[in-house]
């Protein structure tokens, strides 16, 4: 065992804030960002949930809730060999009329609903969808229901003056703005009343699945107003409007900065207490002509195995807050949060480290002479 | 000087040392044209009165505190003409000190306090390390206490494994400051024997700061440092000494 952790083992009760800081600091960038990411997929559902490989949209469309209206004759554009099939889907947003009393803004989706088409979200089962070819029927997500001022399947109300009517609900698709409203094509054009001939997506579906990049960059390469986005592409970029047009990401990065920074004063003032405590000890080694930079290694050893204590004692907390965040919101922690996280709080913990060095400048071995 | 009957050359030596503290008024000459030479296989005692810059001289010869004037030879090295950097490689290699607190680090054992010099300074491997470190130890009497941390033992316990320190890299010098002042005399004899068989068997230059008379008679050379002025024990009247076998000298005086 090295000295520095055997020193971090037998002083644990002052090295213990310093973990406890580290943990916070850790706790605190997961959990925002990961609270953050999982806000703003809720942005990206329409392409996530569709099974479309390829969206073309007007290129100033910066996300998925705000398109602009393309001529459906774009689809030509796209007619290649690895395309399987096109489809148009009508979006925008219109006021419902909440039978309760009120208005509340909601976001019209509307896609082919036959057996084999793949605009929908995937949560639309075949039910749903034969139910949708009715004219005026539509599905919403039952969490939505106090929002929409509806109680139960079979309620009718307006969207913009048009008659619709609840048909069937689905879970897991609540909206960040206004609630989604899953159509048909038809039915959305009824509401929307978009300019004739014209969508506001063109979805298309490759036979391979992984031509979808090529086929996106030969479309855009020679059609310029036009812009192609495999859904991938398109899902990142809707998400990343979101995060930089709201400035939440500002919020949430500086509330996880302040994480950090509590982080590195708490390590910081340990790792000092801890260099100060043994400064004789440190005294005496000079004296034998051991190098300045021993102890300067086994300060940042220290910081080091602080760093990873703080980061063991983080990944359960994370885990579990994830589980009690994801019951009233939702939390994602992809791998790269993860390694991201930890790297960013060990980076803190080692630059305490460097910061307690000036510590060591006080060691003086003729002060050890009286 | 004659040592087991050969000829010997002191391996530190030391001409008019001057060292003051203080400006103006509150100058303090703390050490006045001080020449001393040390030789191998021998113990000397420094002892003097507090304040009588007993710990400066040997910070002074120990390449620890620049003198204002004078010079320090040891191993015919200019020790203050070296670069910061030369000295402190010189104690490395050479240099071993015991201070008067005991200055282990709370959470490591005996024999890591020990082996921790080795490994560190020297950089010798860690089995090497603990190899030498396990038989110091044996020789120190403490092969039981291996495994137990400062807190676990006792003062005396404690300084021996500190003078293991000093002695765990064979030097050719060991500086000890005061280093019974904190144990009773049993153990602080221990102690000084120690110093002693390092001396005599290893054949170190041992100087020893203390102003416990109860020393002498285990010193091979004695001096006495009194107001900055360093005088050869032999030329000082040692029966006062030897009549106060259990009050330490100079706080009887």
């Amino acid at each position: 065992m090295s000295y520095a952790l055997a020193t971090l083992w037998y002083e644990r009760a002052r090295f213990f804030p310093g973990v406890l800081a580290v943990a916070f600091s850790a706790l605190l960038i997961a959990l925002q960002c990961g609270l953050l990411l999982g806000l703003f997929s809720i942005v990206s559902i329409p392409i996530d949930e569709s099974q479309a490989h390829i969206w073309i949209a007007h290129p100033e469309v910066p996300s998925v809730d705000l398109g602009r209206p393309i001529p459906e004759a774009w689809l030509s554009y796209i007619a290649m060999p690895e395309i399987e099939r096109v489809e148009p889907c009508v979006e925008g947003f219109g006021y419902w009329d909440k039978p309760t009393g009120g208005m509340e803004l909601c976001l019209v989706i509307g896609t082919r609903v036959g057996p084999d088409a793949f605009g929908p979200v995937r949560r639309l089962t075949a039910e749903h969808r034969a139910l949708l070819a009715q004219p005026g029927a539509i599905v919403v997500d039952e969490g939505e229901f106090g929002r929409l001022g509806i109680t139960k399947i079979g309620d009718t109300t307006e969207i913009v003056g048009k008659q619709v009517r609840v048909v069937g609900t689905v879970t897991g698709l609540r909206s960040l703005a206004g609630p989604y409203v899953f159509c048909s094509y038809e039915t959305a054009r009824t509401i929307l009343r978009p300019p004739p001939d014209q969508a506001t997506f063109l979805l298309a579906r490759c036979h391979n699945p992984a031509d979808a990049r090529a086929v996106v960059e030969r479309v855009n390469k020679y059609h310029r107003k036009i812009m192609a986005m495999t859904a991938e592409d398109f899902s990142f970029r809707s998400r990343w409007h979101w995060l930089t047009k709201t400035k939440a990401g500002i919020a949430l990065g500086l509330a996880a900065l302040l994480g950090l920074m509590v982080g590195a004063v708490v390590t910081y003032q340990t790792l000092r207490s801890a260099t100060t405590a043994s400064l004789k000890e440190y005294a005496v080694l000079r004296a034998l002509g051991i190098p300045r930079w021993r102890m300067m290694l086994m300060v940042l050893s220290q910081s080091f195995w602080v760093g990873l204590a703080g980061i063991a004692v983080a990944i359960p907390l994370i885990h579990l807050l994830a589980i009690v965040g994801n019951i009233g919101a939702k939390v994602i922690l992809p791998w790269w949060l993860w390694v991201g996280a930890m790297a960013v709080t060990m980076t803190v913990a080692l630059l305490s480290g460097l910061l307690a060095l000036r510590t060591l400048r006080h060691v003086e071995p003729v002060t050890l002479l009286r | 000087m004659y040592h087991d009957g050969v000829l010997t050359a002191p391996t530190l030596q030391a001409w008019d040392l001057c060292r003051s503290f203080g400006t103006g008024e509150m100058r303090t000459d703390v050490l006045r044209e001080v020449s001393i030479d040390l030789y191998p296989g021998q113990l000397a005692l420094l002892m003097g009165p507090s304040g009588s810059g007993k710990s400066t001289l040997l910070a002074v010869l120990s390449g620890l505190l620049h003198p204002d004037s004078g010079r320090v030879t040891a191993l015919n090295h200019d020790l203050w003409s070296m670069s910061e950097r030369q000295r402190e490689d010189f104690r490395l290699k050479h240099c071993g000190f015991v201070f008067q607190g005991y200055n282990l680090f709370p959470a490591l054992t005996a024999r890591q306090q020990l082996e921790m010099v080795l490994r560190w300074g020297n950089g010798a491997p860690a089995a090497e390390a603990r190899d030498r470190a396990d038989r110091l130890l044996g020789m120190l009497g403490l092969s039981r206490k291996a495994d137990l941390r400062p807190t676990q033992l006792s003062g005396g316990e404690k300084q021996r494994v500190a003078v293991g320190r000093a002695l765990i890299k064979d030097p050719t010098f060991v500086f000890a400051d005061e280093p019974t002042a904190a144990l009773d005399w049993k153990h602080g004899e221990q102690v000084v024997e120690l110093l002693r068989n390092a001396a005599h068997d290893a054949g170190a230059t041992i100087l020893v700061v203390a102003h416990d008379a109860r020393m002498i008679p285990h010193a091979d050379r004695v001096f006495h440092l009194d107001d900055g002025v360093l005088v050869e024990g032999a030329e000082r009247p040692l029966p006062m000494f030897a009549a106060a076998a259990d009050v330490p000298a100079y706080e009887a005086l």
